[in-house]
């Protein structure tokens, strides 16, 4: 019987074994990990959602090259026929909906909207006392990532009230761009109602930034009266720096005439190529315009991407300041220095000089880390703005000439290149403004086809066609998504 | 107690024995028959081998030291020795003292293999199983342990890399799952990693199991889906004396093959062409000087050691015994040779064993393993071997004034790759025990409980230091001066500096894992006729790993010397630090019945039920079950087929599990990060979204196989045929990308089939009394189809290569894991005509690649791409041969891999960079070749895109291993106090046969990353001597 005993011993022991099945639970405290549904109970949590939702300003390199490089101000460079192939095709007007670097830019502009949206789905968990200022930041980037895809791909899916999951995939429909313009409005109008004038951080959104976004917006819709009366608000709040090309510099970096800037910084040490660009806090769009195998003074060596056309540089008049500050002739600055470069892909001679890799302003792995802030908004672009709307509204030329001639006054450095057009004429001549003052920016393809004069200016521009950009294949694929009309 | 049951009928024989020869004694004249018995094997005395006289029953066994004397007749000529597992010998009196040496039986029926918590004796087995025996790793001297399976044990898949130190794929039957593919390892008993296996000293290895159908594996549940590969280290025997053994070889390891690039000359004119063709320049106005310029492959191989030595000490007494081993490998890379690149590995292991009581043992293993190593960027754009290839040949290696020779026209990734070899530093150190401590404890004469801790704890220092580099002026790798100062930078209005640093990172690792089991063993028989074996138990374990890691800059001097955390001077600023940790733990429950009636009629039965922290909270517990059925047709007593020795027939059906997921839970990251007043400021955001039903991997295998022995066992066949199909494949859905960047869960969404057939036969025959011969074939084959994925698109990309990165293999539905994606190639267009002719494809030119319009839409772009290639082989095959002629022996292993494709991604294909020979036969021209593009710096028509243009056969035969040694005579050595003492002369990887044009078609890191040639590192020819002693 003595078998019974071990047998019995042997069962008990299974069965004090299988009492203890919560051992294979697991509690993701145990890694230290944070969970959703233990956060949001604390201000400071919100604050650190609002600065994850900042975050994705920093991915969107891609949308301001592309803003030169599809239009007439530049061409794709590079190292060859195939270097970054999606931008090349855009440079030819040939791209098609398998474009990855539109995809990424559809792929990165949502992860904004839906970390703008987490907040918003969760609002009410927490009370405290400078919450609805903080939403006025939420707002505003939502408007801003919104206003940024409908830029380039007009109609689209619109989400507003939660994060999305797993489970709004392949769900949602584009909606018409009218509709995403009113969220756009709404937001902006929410933002501004809230927001402070002025904030202690260098690089926070304020009211006049929000007011300038939004006159821009309704700019971009025609909306003339509305741009005017709101633009009107930031006039006379920022002022024009003496040296146009001083706010190019580090040092001129959130100086008086900067609306909105997206910050950027070479401290953090970034070495990791896979997670680029989100993972950097540097701007990885400099390293694209950089000389390519460059040695001398001044610059540093970059990837020869988005270089200033014969025609961008011809175009500015005689004594325009702004002509040496948009663009670096390599061939005059070596032999005036004795730099050595290489000549790219479609070299022209000309780098934009305001993007551009200036030595010792990067950090840890060289490329990735360029501390060169982003002028997203600058108030010599909202003179311009004001000045279109107010003359293209009939509301008054008078006024439009005033603001023109305050950004020609700052380039020329006297006041004996004014302008005194009227009517339609002045409007040709505010938006050739535009390009000698933002040039090389990331504007122009869009003022060219916000204004219709894509089709004449930009070589195989297809109307009808390439005023917005395909909606990726890969998301039509998945999400049965519509095509813009021609792709 | 089983031990004295076979101790006291030993005695009785005995008395029996004195009594039956005294009775002879008396009847007749007598003379006596003395001598020793030793193993051929390893020239050990055989205690207890049995001793008959020819044609009677008079006979007797040896003693503790092989020695035996007996009495027998005058007239009496023949003898003959027998021993379990050994081959029976007769032997001719001579009057003198007999020296009697047994060799080991191949495959013997009456060996037992060592299966999932036990062992079985193989003609009972049912199930699939390989096994490699310490013979063939003793031949092969392996590295690593796994290169032993390749070809010596079918089923198997080993795709190895040549760097010093590197893990090797492992397949299993096939590649049933796109992740975690490893087999489990089990080192006697205690459930491991093959990453673990590097830990392992080959010398150390008794025998090498590899369990393959779900009637083996079924009884590791979860983790068995992938196979098992299971280890017996040795260990002493009791009531032996001490023996010691050393072993010792040296050699020198040398890459055989370059690939064929362009010289200087060839590349100028090439450069010439390229130019022009874009509308330039000459670049290269004079070519006479340039001459062959620098073959930088020449320049970055060498020739390299590898030296091995091993001292084992084994023995017991009545009550223990003991197995103690010290080793010490080291290997140098080939590849920048020993100062950048090697693997050492010292070894040290105690395996001891006692009966603590009658009833009671216990068995202590203990083995510790130190590595070190440093090694050298490989098998990417970044390595070594990919500079090599690609750097500008009319560069010299050094400047006059001893620098690194520079590029002028190549300023982007790719540099000199002298200077790259000079300027990588790194350093990892791994310390590791492993073993366990077990108690048995015989309840009864035939039940036993074994309870069992098992361990692992690893310790991982790794130290990389990336100092100050100077690859020319504006070349973007380069971070200072030439004379490497930093370059240090005024802002010229703030007049704030910026300096370029040297950076250094270490980081500490260290994993815990244990398994703790308690089963129970019962066996017990009905009659006599219905024979059973069962086994049930528990077992819990834990797995655990943590690391910290710290990063600073300004190293000391910029140099390897002083780079350490502790001596940077950087600011704090440039000082950060980070962390990870996991911890999984799992519970299960398992049991098996084996059945036989008189082994002829063989039934098993195995469940397993597993509970892990990585299920989903809805699916915490899986039950794998399976069953099998044998049928040893030789044993029916109509079967009467006399060239037929033993015939079995075997089935089995089960269900195994692939435990590759996560824990599930809502992730708020907090990497997100801004800058505010130029700040970095840490945000948040939701990182991952949970599946809380996600579930393993459910595989469904069906083995079906037979075992057959013709002409006494000389020639031995087994065969299995397999299918696997998993329905619940884990996969990442691909979803909408309005959802944005956050990880999104696995869902059992796929399902993949895998079919195959394993096949080895061996042949061993003895001609003459001198002469024996030992052969044997492997062949594994197997089919792999992704059957269904719902993930929307059908595919998941896997690897890629090259700058811009190029994405190459897929996992999708309808196609076999891995395979290349990209375009067809059609020829080179002639002319304009046959442009126009063809389907519109962008920027195409006479002379560029025309691409086939695969869905005929007259347009070629992304749609066009089809599978273009399949890295894996459609079977693969190894060879084995051994003669032994008196005290010689010499064995070949040949292997080789058959359909696997290779696809040549190591050109950077910047305007500069050289390029692959081939191109010399380039299009010039109409009719000039219909295979190689026209060179042009504006590859307008995108030639280079991944297409079939890059894809070759890789196909190969290797013979791996020619071993020649010599046993010196015992009469010569036994003065010197030896027992046994061999020398020997060896080849591995000897010849390759293979039309690839790289170095070496074996190229694996991973399942999805096979067979995509980035520079890979080729496995080294080595040059060995080596000897073995006993004493």
């Amino acid at each position: 019987m003595k078998i019974v005993k071990h047998i019995s011993i042997f069962i008990a022991l299974l069965f004090i074994a299988s009492a203890c099945t919560k051992y294979v639970d697991f509690d993701p405290k145990e890694n230290y990990e944070i969970t959703a549904d233990v956060y949001f109970n604390a201000a400071a949590d919100y604050e650190a959602a609002v600065v994850g939702a900042y975050d994705p300003l920093q991915w969107m390199y891609l949308d301001i090259l592309i803003g030169d490089i599809a239009s007439d101000n530049s061409f794709s460079g590079g190292e060859s026929a195939t270097d970054v192939i999606g931008l090349q095709h855009i440079d030819d007007m040939v791209h098609n909906p398998n474009n990855d670097n539109l995809t990424s830019i559809w792929k990165w502009l949502y992860e904004g909207v839906n970390r703008t949206n987490y907040l918003v789905e969760n609002k009410d968990k927490l009370d405290f006392d400078t919450k609805e200022a903080l939403y006025g930041e939420v707002y505003f980037l939502r408007a801003y990532y919104y206003f940024e895809l409908v830029k380039f791909f007009g109609d689209v899916v619109l989400v507003t009230d939660h994060r999305l999951t797993a489970s709004d995939s392949k769900t949602l429909q584009r909606v018409p761009k009218s509709e995403v313009y009113a969220q756009i409005e709404t937001d902006l109008l929410n933002a501004i109602s809230v927001l402070p004038s002025a904030q202690s951080q260098k690089g926070r959104v304020t009211k006049f930034a929000a007011q300038a976004l939004l006159g821009k917006v309704y700019l971009f819709q025609d909306k003339f009266s509305d741009a005017a009366t709101t633009l009107e608000n930031v006039i006379g709040v920022y002022s024009l720096v003496d040296n146009y090309g001083d706010q190019f510099l580090r040092a001129g970096e959130n100086g008086p005439e900067s609306v909105f800037e997206v910050q950027f910084t070479n401290t953090s040490n970034w070495w990791d190529w896979g997670y680029t660009p989100q993972g950097t806090e540097g701007n990885f769009g400099v390293i694209h315009n950089g000389p390519r195998a460059f040695s001398g003074p001044v610059y540093a060596s970059g990837w020869s991407f988005n270089i200033p056309t014969q025609d961008l540089v011809d175009s500015y008049e005689a004594g325009d300041s702004r002509k040496d500050a948009t663009i670096l002739d390599i061939v005059a600055f070596a032999d005036a220095t004795g730099a050595t470069y290489a000549e790219g892909y479609k070299h022209t001679g000309y780098y934009n000089n305001k993007y551009i890799p200036r030595a010792g302003e990067s950090g840890a792995q060289t490329e990735l880390n360029y501390l060169t802030n982003y002028r997203s908004i600058r108030y010599a672009d909202v003179l311009l703005m004001a000045a279109e709307a107010f003359n293209r509204s009939g509301l008054d030329d008078g006024k439009a000439q005033d603001y023109l001639n305050q950004v020609r006054a700052r380039a020329f450095g006297d006041e004996d290149h004014k302008i005194l057009l009227t009517g339609s004429a002045l409007t040709e001549a505010i938006w050739a403004e535009r390009n000698f003052e933002l040039a090389m920016e990331g504007h122009r393809f869009f003022d060219l086809v916000r204004t219709g004069q894509a089709a004449a200016k930009i070589s195989g521009f297809v109307s009808g066609k390439n005023e917005v950009f395909p909606i990726p294949q890969q998301e039509i694929d998945i999400s049965g998504l519509t095509q813009n009309v021609g792709y | 107690m089983k031990l004295s049951f076979f101790t006291k009928n030993a005695k009785l024989l005995f008395l029996l024995l004195f009594v039956f020869s005294a009775f002879f004694a008396s009847a007749q004249a007598q003379k006596t028959v003395s001598g020793v018995v030793i193993s051929s094997d390893d020239n050990l005395p055989l205690p207890g081998a049995s001793i008959v006289l020819k044609g009677t029953s008079i006979g007797t066994m040896t003693n503790i030291d092989g020695e035996f004397s007996f009495e027998v007749p005058v007239d009496a000529t023949t003898i003959e020795i027998s021993y379990v597992g050994y081959e029976k010998v007769e032997v001719e009196l001579t009057g003198q003292p007999l020296y009697i040496s047994l060799n080991v039986l191949a495959n013997s029926l009456d060996e037992f293999v060592v299966v999932g918590y036990g062992t079985q004796k193989i003609t009972k087995v049912s199930g699939s199983v390989s096994v490699v025996g310490k013979k063939e790793i003793e031949n092969l001297h392996p590295v690593r342990t796994e290169e032993a399976l390749q070809g010596m044990a079918s089923g198997v898949n080993v795709i190895s890399s040549g760097s010093p130190g590197a893990t090797p794929t492992v397949l299993i039957r096939g590649i049933p799952s796109y992740t975690g593919t490893n087999p489990l390892v089990v080192i006697d008993g205690v459930t491991q990693t093959l990453e673990d296996l590097n830990a392992l000293n080959p010398a150390d290895i008794e025998s090498m199991n590899v369990l393959k159908d779900a009637a083996l594996t079924a009884i590791y549940g979860v983790s068995g889906g992938n196979g098992v590969i299971v280890v017996k280290t040795k260990s002493g025997d009791r009531n032996v004396k001490t023996s010691f053994t050393y072993s010792s070889s040296y050699g020198i390891q040398q890459v055989t093959k370059t690939i064929d690039v362009l010289n200087a000359s060839e590349y100028a004119a090439i450069l010439n062409e390229a130019s022009v063709a874009a509308g330039g320049n000459l670049i290269f106005p004079n070519l006479n000087a340039l001459g062959l310029g620098t073959n930088w492959q020449e320049e970055v191989f060498q020739e390299a050691p590898i030296s091995s030595n091993n001292i084992t000490a084994s023995g017991g007494s009545e009550n223990s015994s003991f197995f103690l081993s010290a080793g010490y490998l080291a290997q140098d890379g080939v590849v920048g040779g020993g100062d950048k690149s090697y693997f050492n590995r010292a070894n040290l292991t105690a395996n001891f064993n006692t009966s603590l009581s009658d009833k009671l043992t216990f068995i202590l293993n203990t083995s510790y393993a130190n590595i070190a190593g440093k090694s050298l960027s490989e098998n990417n754009i970044g390595s070594v071997l990919s500079n090599a290839l690609n750097f500008d040949p009319t560069v010299s290696p050094y400047a006059p004034d001893g620098s690194f020779g520079v590029s002028s026209t190549i300023t982007q990734e790719i540099k000199n790759p002298l200077a790259l070899i000079n300027d990588t530093y790194n350093l990892g150190k791994t310390n590791k025990l492993f073993g366990k401590l077990e108690l048995q404890y015989d309840v009864l004469d035939n039940f036993k409980i074994t309870s069992r801790f098992g361990y692992t704890y690893v310790d991982v220092y790794g130290k990389n230091f990336n100092p100050l580099v100077w690859y020319g002026d504006g070349h973007n790798s380069t971070t200072a001066h030439q004379d490497l100062s930093p370059i240090v930078t005024v802002d010229p209005v703030s007049g704030d500096e910026t300096s370029t640093h040297n950076r250094i990172s270490e980081s500490n690792t260290n994993y815990f894992s244990f398994t703790y089991e308690m089963y129970g063993n019962y066996n017990f028989n009905i009659n006599q006729t219905h024979f059973f074996e069962t086994i049930a138990g528990f077992s819990i374990g834990k797995n655990t790993g943590s690391n910290i890691t710290a990063n600073a800059q300004d190293v000391p001097y910029n140099s390897w010397e002083y780079a350490d955390v502790s001596s940077a001077t950087g600011d704090a600023e440039s000082q950060t630090a980070g962390s990870w940790q996991y911890e999984s733990r799992n519970l299960s429950y398992f049991g098996r019945v084996n059945y036989d009636y008189l082994e002829k009629y063989l039934f098993s039965f195995t469940g397993r039920v597993d509970g892990s922290t990585s299920f989903g909270q809805n699916n915490k517990f899986a039950f794998f079950p399976s069953a099998s059925l044998g049928w040893v047709a030789s044993s029916e007593e109509f079967f009467n087929f006399p060239a037929i020795s033993y015939l079995k027939f075997r089935g089995s059906y089960g269900a195994v599990g692939n435990d590759n997921i996560n824990p599930q839970y809502a992730r708020i990251s907090t990497f997100p990060k801004y800058t505010f007043d130029g700040n970095i400021v840490s945000g948040s955001t939701l990182q991952s979204i949970p599946n809380y039903d996600v579930t393993w991997e459910n595989q469904i295998q069906f083995n079906a196989g037979f075992d057959i022995r013709l002409f006494s066992d000389k020639i031995t066949l087994n065969a299995d045929y397999f299918v696997k199909t998993v329905n619940d494949l884990l996969f990442n859905p691909t979803l909408s990308l309005y959802l944005g960047t956050p990880e999104y869960p696995s869902s059992n969404i796929g399902k993949t089939k895998s079919s195959g057939i394993d096949l080895s036969v061996s042949y061993a025959d003895t001609f003459g009394q001198d002469l024996k011969l030992n052969t044997s074939v492997n062949f594994t084959t197997s089919t792999n189809v992704v059957e269904e994925i719902n993930n929307g698109d059908k595919f998941i990309w896997g690897a890629g290569y090259g700058i811009p990165y190029t994405l190459l293999t897929r996992f999708e539905e309808g196609y076999s894991p891995g395979y290349f994606y990209g375009y067809k190639t059609d020829g080179i267009f002639q002319n304009q005509a046959e442009v126009d002719a063809h389907a519109y494809q962008t920027g195409a030119q006479p002379g560029d690649i025309r691409y086939v319009d695969i869905n005929h839409d007259g347009t070629i772009n992304d749609s066009d791409r089809t599978k273009i290639g399949d890295p894996f082989p459609d079977f693969t095959i190894g060879w084995s041969l051994t003669l032994n002629y008196k005290n010689f022996d010499f064995n070949v292993f040949t292997y080789a891999s058959i359909g696997g494709d290779i696809y040549r991604a190591y050109e950077r294909n910047l305007n500069y960079t050289n390029r692959y020979a081939g191109i010399l036969d380039r299009w010039t021209g109409e009719g000039t070749s219909d295979t190689e593009p026209r060179v042009t710096f504006i590859d307008s028509n995108n030639n280079r895109r991944a297409s079939d243009y890059y894809v070759e056969d890789g196909s190969f035969a290797k013979i791996k291993n020619i071993q020649v040694g010599y046993t010196l005579p015992n009469a010569l050595i036994e003065r010197a106090g030896f027992d046994h003492l061999r020398i020997y002369a060896q080849v591995k990887n000897a010849f390759t046969f293979t039309n690839y044009s790289g170095y070496d078609p074996e190229i694996s890191s991973g399942v999805l990353d096979t067979g995509i040639d980035r520079g890979s590192y080729p496995q080294p020819r080595v040059w060995l001597v080596g000897l073995s002693v006993k004493f």
